[in-house]
């Protein structure tokens, strides 16, 4: 048997993002031993990276603002495919979190009285994210952090020992989910319940297997299987495809967000993103003409809510009860399309953006001291002057709208007992298209559950607790190993060297980037489809030189696994979804079509063993199916107008 | 709504990927250990292609996928958030990620190393437990009497602005890396520990300051520092790191924050 380190907790956190910590800490306050592993440096998460702000109906820039109109925004920017009660607990429970994290010592930007103060952000009817400048993940993310520091001090005055009821494992990769030995042989090798994770360290190269019969999964998205994103390079996929290898089915796979402003120049830093909040504080977009494009590009089913021309939008910043709103805040999947075109059209910047152009609309001591950020990150990378002169943008992989398929009150994974999915790496949340600000305020609140209905899980196992087999450490070992003695081509055949993993990641970017991308075409997709296959049997050759020790090559050989099998979810779900819906754009089927809207596709893997060797190549390890959703509540339906439903719902089901 | 039917290879795209690239040659100087292999240290010339507006952390990125893939830092966002990949570059801390070549004299070599005062690993990855100990010994979190409230705690605009300035802190350690009298002394907290004080010190909600300030006033607290300035000058953030020592002490003195 593999010798390894072995712990012991009550729930395994993986991720130490937003979602994660938050999960970590609520399962430590209800009284259960917790662990939290992360990729890099504790505090370091992609969370931190999220500039906008929270989005939470608290009413505090305009009072008319609550739950259900934060529901109604969220469920228009999802275009209705979203887990209804998903976005209700959200809604609900959104402004609670932000409190909380007040309470906790979070800085926040003020009203005039001392409230919180909320400003506008795209698809969100009134002025709702609770924000810090343009730094507000990383608020966020010290604020958990420092909760989470508070809370161990408590621990050690208690009992003497720092770590007692909550420890955090830095620069650790969880690359299994473990099961449980009894119940996974009685099901047949499928199924069974969650007995802890394994995974390596990534400065001494160190197995350890952590025993826990509950595991949250909080590792964020898949971004880095694009060539252009604006994701930390922790995303890859982890997460998802630890559900998927441990049995559990994804949803919604085929909704990528594309954020519409990334940065285009200089090349080094393409794709690094651009805040909505410019945006929203007044920026508008402008093709090469001068010409303020986005009016251009209002869909019907918005053109009620949206101004018709620059004199409304412009007045809508001051006066918003009397004007309607600036199409530059459409929801995210509009405006990168309509940016798309532009650039297509011949009427792009000259790198291959529009321009995003602020300068002539705040003055220069305003915009530094509302988007600080921007103003450096453009000075210091593009040496351009944003208070003088427009930004350069174009459309970003942002964000996977599709993810683990949990129940929405638990945040349980499906068929999966004692796995929890929480933040980005669920689904259903956001439906086919995600609204800024939706983001954060998701991870407090589906974190907060997931770590709640963990802790209850474990609790109530008491001494039924389930066991780690030796096999399957072996195997999970054994997988890990695999890229130090790759011998090349075939595996074991000699002569034909080793495949250079960052050559095959950067070929499988530039293949879900090129063929997967924005606007998306069947055969296209197909031919992704094929070279996945073939990316996927070269991996198997990928090698990499040298020792365990801290060693990067060795670890994107082993994140390669993820990346091919969520990028395998992406294409074989967007080629079956025949329309165009929020994240997914079908240049061959460009409507919306209602028929579609209440199917989730669902990726479970092929291989119902979790096994991955003994699956033909060219068959791909993702089996597909279609699953209807639960219809809408009827008091939840009743808070839009029919009229606005029928564009969405099909008459059946609204009984007409 | 208008739905793209261009090809997706438009002339307008080629032609702006076309003229984005100006290559010119440098020289990277990576300062290499790794003690499985030796004990010693290693100086290591890369010669490289690159466009001198990308970034130090895109030569190390050519290095590691291009020409050696063992070669170790940490990096996570690459945009100056996340702070994880401060190192010495021609003798200076900056982030990797956001520092360009043109702007640090491509012409001549580049030198990187870790950055100095902890213990090196591998590469230009070190030991940052020390350094969060350090964090963790100020504590960092509020304090508060009484009850919770059941919404948000009022604060004024200007209480806020109070201690902004040490709220954009990102934990790189640029700044207790260049500080000479945490190099002679480990034990001495250092500027980013203090910073992370003065947040909470002088945060209008916080009824804790009493007992961080004994903290600091700590024979290796903040009587330690020097005034040399390197923190403010390393800090890529811009936080006025030396101001923020100068206010707790001042605020050790008068007991007023």
């Amino acid at each position: 048997m593999t010798r390894v380190e072995r712990h012991t907790y009550d729930v395994v956190v993986v991720g130490a993002g937003g979602a994660g910590l938050r999960a970590a800490i609520e399962a430590r306050e209800q009284g259960l031993r917790t662990a939290v592993i992360c990729k890099s440096l504790f505090g370091k998460a992609h969370t931190v990276m999220a500039e906008g702000g929270i989005a939470a109906s608290m009413g505090n820039a305009n009072p008319h603002d609550n739950w259900q109109v934060h529901f109604r925004d969220t469920m228009r920017g999802g275009k209705f495919l979203n887990h209804w009660r998903m976005a209700e607990l959200h809604a609900k429970e959104a402004p609670d979190r932000v409190w909380e994290l007040e309470t906790w010592g979070a800085l926040f930007d003020r009203t005039k009285d001392g409230r919180i103060s909320q400003r506008n952000f795209g698809g969100h009817e009134y002025a709702r994210l609770a924000h810090v400048g343009d730094r507000t993940g990383l608020e966020l993310i010290r604020t958990l952090q420092q909760k989470i520091v508070s809370l161990q001090q408590e621990d050690h005055a208690r009992c003497g020992d720092y770590e007692d009821r909550l420890r955090v494992f830095q620069e650790c990769t969880v690359t299994r989910v473990l099961k449980d030995e009894e119940t996974f042989r009685a099901e047949g090798g499928r199924g069974g319940r969650v007995a802890g994770v394994f995974g390596y360290v990534r400065e001494s190269g160190r197995f350890f297997v952590i025993e826990a019969p509950a595991v949250v999964l909080a590792t964020g998205g898949i971004g880095k299987s694009f060539k252009v994103t604006s994701n930390s390079w922790e995303y890859t996929g982890d997460g998802h495809a630890l559900a998927l290898l441990a049995g559990a089915p994804l949803i919604n796979m085929e909704f990528v967000q594309f954020h519409p402003t990334g940065m285009v120049w200089p090349p080094s830093v393409k794709g690094i993103l651009v805040t909505e909040s410019v945006r929203g504080d007044g920026g508008v977009l402008r093709n090469s003409d001068g010409k303020r494009f986005m009016f251009d590009y209002i869909p019907d089913v918005f053109k009620e809510k949206y101004a018709q021309s620059e004199e409304e939008a412009d007045g809508w910043y001051a006066d918003p009860e009397n004007h309607r709103r600036p199409p530059e805040l459409l929801p995210r999947d509009e405006v990168a399309r309509a940016i798309n075109s532009e650039v297509k059209a011949g009427r792009g910047s000259p790198h291959g953006g529009v321009f995003l152009d602020v300068s002539t609309r705040l003055p220069a001591e305003e915009i530094k001291r509302r988007l600080p950020s921007m103003h450096h990150q453009f000075k210091e990378l593009a040496d351009v002057d944003i208070t003088a002169e427009p930004m350069e943008v174009g459309p970003t992989c942002h964000y996977v709208m599709g993810g683990v398929d949990v129940d929405p009150d638990s945040a349980a994974a499906t068929g999966v007992p004692g796995l929890f999915a929480a933040g980005e790496v669920a689904g259903g949340m956001h439906g086919s298209n995600r609204l800024g600000g939706n983001s954060l305020s998701d991870l407090l609140v589906f974190g907060r559950r997931a770590g709640l209905h963990a802790a209850e899980y474990a609790a109530e196992l008491d001494d039924d607790r389930p066991r780690v087999s030796a096999e399957q450490v072996d195997t999970a070992a054994a997988e890990a190993l695999r890229p130090f003695s790759v011998e090349g081509g075939e595996p074991g055949a000699p002569g034909v060297p080793a495949e250079n993993p960052y050559a095959l990641h950067q070929e499988l970017q530039q293949t879900m980037n090129d063929l997967v991308g924005i606007i998306r075409r069947a055969g296209e997709m197909s031919e992704a489809l094929h070279r996945l296959g073939s990316l996927r049997e070269r991996s198997r050759s990928a090698g990499v030189e040298g020792h365990r020790q801290f060693n990067p090559g060795w670890h994107l050989a082993i994140d390669l696994r993820n990346m091919l099998l969520v990028s395998e979810c992406v294409a074989r779900a967007a080629l079956e979804r025949t329309e165009s819906r929020g994240g997914h754009t079908r240049d061959d089927y460009p409507e919306m079509d209602r028929r579609w809207r209440k199917t989730n596709l669902v990726c479970e893997l092929a291989d119902r063993s979790g096994e991955l060797a003994a699956v033909d190549p060219s068959a791909g390890q993702i089996r597909l199916s279609r699953r209807d959703m639960p219809p809408i509540r009827g008091d939840l339906l009743a808070l839009f107008e029919k009229d606005e439903l029928l564009k969405y719902l099909t008459d059946e089901e609204l009984g007409t | 709504m208008s739905t793209p039917t261009l090809d997706k290879h438009s002339a307008a795209l080629d032609a702006a990927e076309n003229t984005a690239f100006e290559q010119i040659t440098i020289t990277l100087r990576v300062r290499r250990f790794n003690p499985e292999v030796s004990d010693e240290v290693t100086w290591v010339d890369y010669q490289l292609e690159m466009d001198p507006k990308e970034r130090v952390l895109d030569a190390l990125h050519k290095v590691k996928w291009e020409i050696d893939g063992s070669l170790t830092f940490r990096r996570s966002c690459a945009h100056g958030i996340c702070g994880s990949d401060a190192m010495r570059i021609n003798g200076r801390n900056r982030l990797a990620c956001k520092t360009l070549l043109k702007d640090i004299n491509p012409e001549k070599p580049i030198t990187v190393e870790p950055i100095k005062g902890m213990t090196v690993l591998k590469d230009l990855v070190v030991d940052m437990d020390p350094f969060f100990q350090a964090f963790r010994d100020v504590m960092p979190f509020l304090i508060t009497k009484g009850n919770e409230p059941t919404r948000e705690r009022l604060q004024s605009a200007e209480d806020r602005a109070r201690f902004d300035d040490t709220t954009k802190c990102i934990l790189c350690a640029a700044c207790t890396s260049s500080c000479p009298v945490f190099w002679n002394d480990g034990q001495y907290f250092g500027p980013a520990a203090i910073v992370n004080a003065h947040r909470f010190i002088f945060d209008s909600r916080d009824e804790g300051a009493e007992q961080r300030l004994e903290v600091l006033n700590d024979k290796e607290g903040v009587w330690r520092c020097r005034t040399t300035f390197n923190c403010t000058d390393a800090c890529p953030r811009g936080i006025e790191v030396t101001k923020a020592i100068q206010e707790v002490k001042r605020a050790l003195i008068t007991r007023r924050f």
